[in-house]
């Protein structure tokens, strides 16, 4: 097997069946391992940024639960953490499925779960706290589900502030902490309602959040692809503003509809995007594969087709299926539930199809191995 | 081995990674919810892809006792006898 070595791009393609590692020195020739967990579903699976080796993988067995499991040595050994993580008791909730690993700002790890829930861990993952301040929120008996359940989905810590995070859940909307996660508020104000010209008023909204982003450069400010349309929002906005300009919109929600967003780790305002036809027809319009990109935060976004089909392609890419690494240029990576995967190592500019036959991808994450 | 009837418990393929291959495993117990914790107490791990955060057996998971099925009884009220067999089983479900 080949070795990894320091400097290497890493891939960790999480699928339906199984979690596979992509991994070269020039981003143009991949080598593949895996898989691992072969049979078992890993929704969510990334290079740990802090250390660039240690590999975390949320893996969901439909039958025998959810286990969060790491590699240090990029596959060839697998630790699952001596106590998984669980709902207290007086909750009567079970986890069913991990839908996102996410390392902190310093030793903590955090994971998002179905039914919604955020848990985190001090000592990597062997052992798991839920995170009352959330999980026990006063109102979740109200929570709804979105059409993959109700699951917590994206993580987003602050850099250089531990205290703070985002989460986003499907469909109870977006919340917010600045207390490490003791307490929490909601963060949907201005975001746009299905197929309307109306806009949340109030923060305490429910809204079906499918992705968000922090700018590369200014963790201010952070991109949302929403059920009813994609927004940006900057701290200390009083809301969310729509940027959907040169962007599909679709006929249902009157808005761009989609699910995969993705920043330039360097680039200030730079973004990528896939959206779909809509609600309605879960796949990229027209059969025409396209990826696009802003590079001044969303004022204007431009089409990507360079390398990708542009005809007879009725992709799919779920919520996790695009991430950015962070070399310069940036390598861009999406995944489609029908087990392509397609790279670019010149921010998006052009692209090439690096593996196929894949089972359906759920995940992708790039990272760089000796870290940041 | 702890006080209890000798109880024969059947791994499932899948979870033998835990019982390094073994397909049948001697516990002594009296309930279904001590035979878990005695497969806990050799194959750390084991309980919690038996269990749910609530300590019912997971959803998906089939329980037969001298095959008949417990259904999703709590395992602490599945009373097991001197040479009974447990069988764990996954549903027979998905894709």
């Amino acid at each position: 097997m080949a070795r990894i070595q320091k400097g290497d791009t890493v891939l960790t393609v999480g699928t339906r069946k199984g979690v596979f590692l992509l991994h070269s020195k020039d981003r143009r020739r991949w080598k593949s391992r895996g898989p691992y967990f072969a049979g078992d579903t890993v929704r969510h699976a990334l290079l740990d940024p802090r250390d660039g080796r240690t590999i975390y993988a949320g893996v969901t067995s439909e039958h025998w639960g959810a286990i969060v499991s790491r590699s240090t040595d990029f596959g060839d050994t697998w630790v699952q953490g001596k106590e998984g993580p669980r709902f207290p008791k007086k909750s009567g909730l079970s986890i069913t499925r991990i839908w996102q690993v996410q390392p902190g700002e310093h030793e903590d790890l955090y994971i998002g779960t179905e039914p919604a829930g955020l848990f985190r861990s001090m000592d990597g993952g062997d052992t798991w706290k839920s995170v009352e301040g959330l999980n026990a929120f006063p109102g979740r008996e109200k929570w709804q589900p979105g059409n993959g359940g109700l699951c917590l989905h994206t993580i987003l810590p602050y850099p250089g502030d531990a205290d703070r995070m985002l989460i986003g859940i499907s469909s109870a909307g977006i919340f917010a902490t600045s207390d490490g996660g003791d307490s929490w508020r909601g963060y949907g104000a201005g975001v746009r309602y299905y197929g309307q010209k109306k806009f949340a008023e109030k923060e305490d909204v429910a809204t079906c959040v499918h992705k968000m982003a922090r700018d590369g450069a200014d963790p201010d400010i952070v991109y949302m692809q929403n059920h009813a349309g994609m927004h940006r929002r900057k701290r200390g906005d009083g809301g969310w503003k729509v940027i959907e300009n040169g962007l599909p919109i679709a006929k249902s929600t009157k808005g761009t509809f989609g699910f995969p967003l993705a920043a330039h780790p360097h680039d200030r305002g730079t973004v990528y995007a896939i959206p779909l036809e809509g609600d309605y027809n879960r796949v990229v319009p027209g059969g025409a594969m396209v990826v696009y990109r802003t590079e001044n935060g969303g004022k204007r976004w431009e089409p990507m087709t360079k390398g990708l089909p542009h005809k007879a392609a009725y992709y799919t890419i779920l919520r996790d299926g695009m991430r950015t690494d962070t070399n310069d240029p940036a390598g861009v990576y999406f995944g489609t539930l029908t087990g392509e995967l397609f790279a670019s190592r010149d921010d998006g500019d052009s692209w090439a199809l690096v593996a196929d036959n894949l089972p359906g991808v759920q995940s992708v994450e790039a990272g760089v191995v000796g870290g940041r | 081995m702890a006080e209890g009837a000798r109880v024969q418990v059947s791994v499932p393929y899948a979870l033998r990674e835990y019982t390094k291959g073994a397909e049948n495993v001697a516990v002594k117990a009296r309930t279904l919810a001590q035979a878990v914790a005695a497969l806990e107490e050799r194959f750390p791990g084991l309980a919690y892809r038996l269990l749910d955060d609530q300590g019912r057996m997971r959803r998906h998971v089939i329980v037969l006792v001298n095959e008949e099925s417990v259904g999703h009884r709590d395992p602490a009220s599945v009373d097991l006898s001197e040479g009974d067999t447990v069988h764990i089983l996954p549903s027979t479900a998905g894709g």
